[in-house]
């Protein structure tokens, strides 16, 4: 079989992967480094790191608050930004560009931006979230979902409305079109977001930067102070554990959705 | 049924909008944290807090781990209190935003260029005296601990030169810095870091008229240049451990655990003899109990049984009289005594803070930042 794409994009493919796997691999070597310090390249290689990692209390409480904490957002964010995508690709009205806009807004401000808003928002309104866990929570939210709102309009972009047609004339209820027609054929947009969300949500630091609540402190918080205080690799050694966590989850994502695939099929 | 019919005539709507008035100033009238936070005191005693929680402002990691162990764990049993540890620093705008009256943390320990800043826009601090009167271990500390005007300074630290000892002679004047052997060999900090502003200060001090000389400072960190600006103190030590930093500024507990750990490096302890410093300032408006915990915590942090165990984990120096140095600092002649601490020099922070727009945004300028 002859090769399908050209030689230079190929070259430029490898060249970009490269790019991006290399910081990874920086990340993980420097965890795994026998040194005193977070250096590379690492002196000597070693698990020490790891196994602090493991042996601490602050390090661990930290990376399992950040998991939860990422799959709720996950869940609430791409319940809301799948029913937003669908709005914005299914309803004419004049303004709607500018209501995508507002819907990505998100994205496009600085997180520190955000941060330090809702921070200010929650005190001066007094509705008891500042500093709260479900504070951090609405602002995981609201950073994370515009990422769903993307993913999920771009397969509704691509999406051919007539078979929603098809099925309501032959007698399928709204609802019942877009569960067994419109939500399998965008079931890929929606996948990708709600992993995007879950990244987004895992690695989040400006914004849980002002709306961390004391005694949870997400991982990047804690990697940041571990920084701050000590540059011991343990912060590289959490690193590899949420890189391993980050990856899984992808692949486990992936594999559900095709055997939701099979299921269907059969 | 019958409605009943309501005039809306502008008398009505007058008194209406006086009621409204009065009710909307009804808060304000309960707002009374303040008149009983007054009479709040503190005798050194253990009291039961009845499950009251504390809000503390602290720093993290390893930090946040070994003061868990020595000092808050127990505080929380012997007091039936809990605390509520915050270590996304920075405190400044959450202290501002949230307000002096609503106080952030009951409890919080700052650098104090962070704190100065915090002090001076607006009440939020009990005064130097105020916590004096009510923490009794106070009382056996040195007069510098209380230079900050707001809280106690517990622990402390000289900024020093961290030099590597096996690249030729140490350095043995404030101005050995500049030497050119050192040149793209010497290392500092970013602008936001607090021994950057140390060292700014101690610049201005050595090369101009006195320490308010900003323009000799500036001109003399541009002779500086190239330097290695790090944002880190212990990234700082890996760099110097690795050889690409010959000097640094440093603070000497931090750069003598390197030494410890066998690299070449020892340190020289600057002329001006400033130093850092941690306080803990109890916020004015913090609700009576909280108040009363905050003064607990405060006498247990400047006890010699902690500040010791402290100094021998991390190596700074205490200011309680009645504590001791740690043996590895001892070995090298430090020591806790009134003339060992005559020499201090807390840089004037107010200063620094009025002018540290201009100040961040001219060493941007010159580290190419």
């Amino acid at each position: 079989m002859g090769r399908t794409i050209p030689l230079p994009m190929l070259i430029l493919a490898v060249l970009g992967f490269c790019y991006m796997l290399l910081p990874i691999l920086v990340v993980v070597l420097a965890g795994l480094t026998a040194g005193e310090f977070l250096t590379f390249p690492p002196e000597g290689l070693s698990l020490r790191w790891v196994v602090a990692f493991l042996q601490s209390e602050k390090y661990l409480s930290a990376f399992f608050f950040s998991f939860r904490l990422a799959l709720l957002t996950m869940i609430v964010a791409t319940i809301l930004g799948t029913a937003a995508a669908l709005f914005l690709s299914r309803t004419r009205f004049i303004g709607r560009g500018a209501m995508r806009a507002f819907f990505l807004s998100p994205v496009v401000l600085p997180g520190v931006v955000i941060g330090f808003s809702l921070f200010a928002f929650y005190i001066s309104t007094g509705i008891g979230l500042t500093r709260t866990i479900w504070g951090l929570w609405i602002g995981h939210i609201l950073y994370s979902t515009p990422y769903v709102i993307g993913t999920v309009g771009a397969a509704l972009a691509s999406y051919d409305v007539s078979l929603d047609e098809a099925a309501r004339s032959l007698g399928a209820s709204p609802m019942r079109t877009f569960r067994k027609i419109t939500l399998p054929n965008i079931s890929q947009g929606i996948q990708a977001g709600s992993i995007f969300a879950f990244i987004v949500s895992f690695g989040q630091f400006e914004v849980s930067l002002f709306l961390s609540a004391p005694n949870a402190e997400p991982l990047p918080i804690a990697m940041y102070n571990s920084l701050r205080y000590k540059f011991d690799p343990s912060a590289a050694a959490a690193g590899i554990f949420a890189i391993i966590l980050v990856t899984a989850s992808v692949l486990l994502t992936n594999r559900l959705v095709n055997i939701g695939r099979l299921l269907e099929k059969k | 049924m019958t409605t009943k019919k309501t005039l809306h005539t502008r008398r009505s709507f007058l008194q209406r909008s006086a009621a409204l008035g009065a009710a909307s100033a009804i808060p304000s009238t309960f707002y009374i944290n303040h008149a009983w936070a007054q009479d709040t005191s503190y005798d050194g005693g253990v009291f039961d807090a009845g499950g009251a929680t504390l809000n503390v402002g602290e720093w993290g990691g390893g930090w946040e781990e070994f003061v868990r162990k020595a000092l808050t764990d127990q505080f929380e049993k012997d007091f039936n209190c809990k605390i509520n540890w915050d270590s996304s620093f920075p405190w400044f705008p959450k202290f501002v935003t949230q307000g002096a009256q609503d106080p952030v943390f009951d409890i919080c320990n700052w650098n104090l260029p962070n704190l100065t800043q915090t002090k001076q826009a607006g009440d939020f601090f009990l005064s130097t005296d105020e916590v004096r009167e009510n923490v009794p271990n106070a009382a056996d500390c040195w007069d510098f601990a209380f230079a900050s005007g707001a809280g106690v300074t517990w622990a402390y630290m000289p900024y020093v030169y961290a030099y590597r000892t096996d690249r030729g002679d140490a350095p043995n004047s404030f101005r050995d810095f500049w030497a050119d052997r050192f040149a793209n060999k010497r290392g500092t900090y970013g602008t936001e870091n607090g021994l950057m502003h140390a060292f700014f200060m101690a610049t201005a001090q050595e090369f101009g008229k006195d320490q308010y000389d900003m323009a000799a400072a500036f001109q003399a960190l541009e002779d500086a240049m190239p330097m290695k600006v790090s944002e880190f103190t212990f990234n700082m030590l890996s760099l110097l451990e690795r050889g690409e930093v010959d000097i640094a500024v440093h603070i000497e507990g931090e750069a003598l655990s390197l030494k410890r750990k066998g690299a070449p490096v020892d340190v020289w302890q600057w002329d001006s003899h400033p130093i850092l410093t941690q306080t803990k300032t109890i916020s004015r408006y913090a609700d009576p109990m909280q108040k009363k915990l905050a003064f607990a915590l405060l006498n247990r942090t400047l006890s010699p049984e902690f500040l010791n165990a402290f100094g021998d984990e991390f190596m700074w120096r205490p200011t309680n009289s009645k504590a001791t140095i740690t043996a590895s600092l001892a070995e090298n002649g430090v020591e806790n005594t009134a003339a060992a601490t005559e020499a201090f020099w807390v840089p004037d922070w107010d200063f620094f803070v009025e002018n540290k727009l201009d100040i961040t945004e001219r060493l941007n300028q010159i580290f190419g930042l």
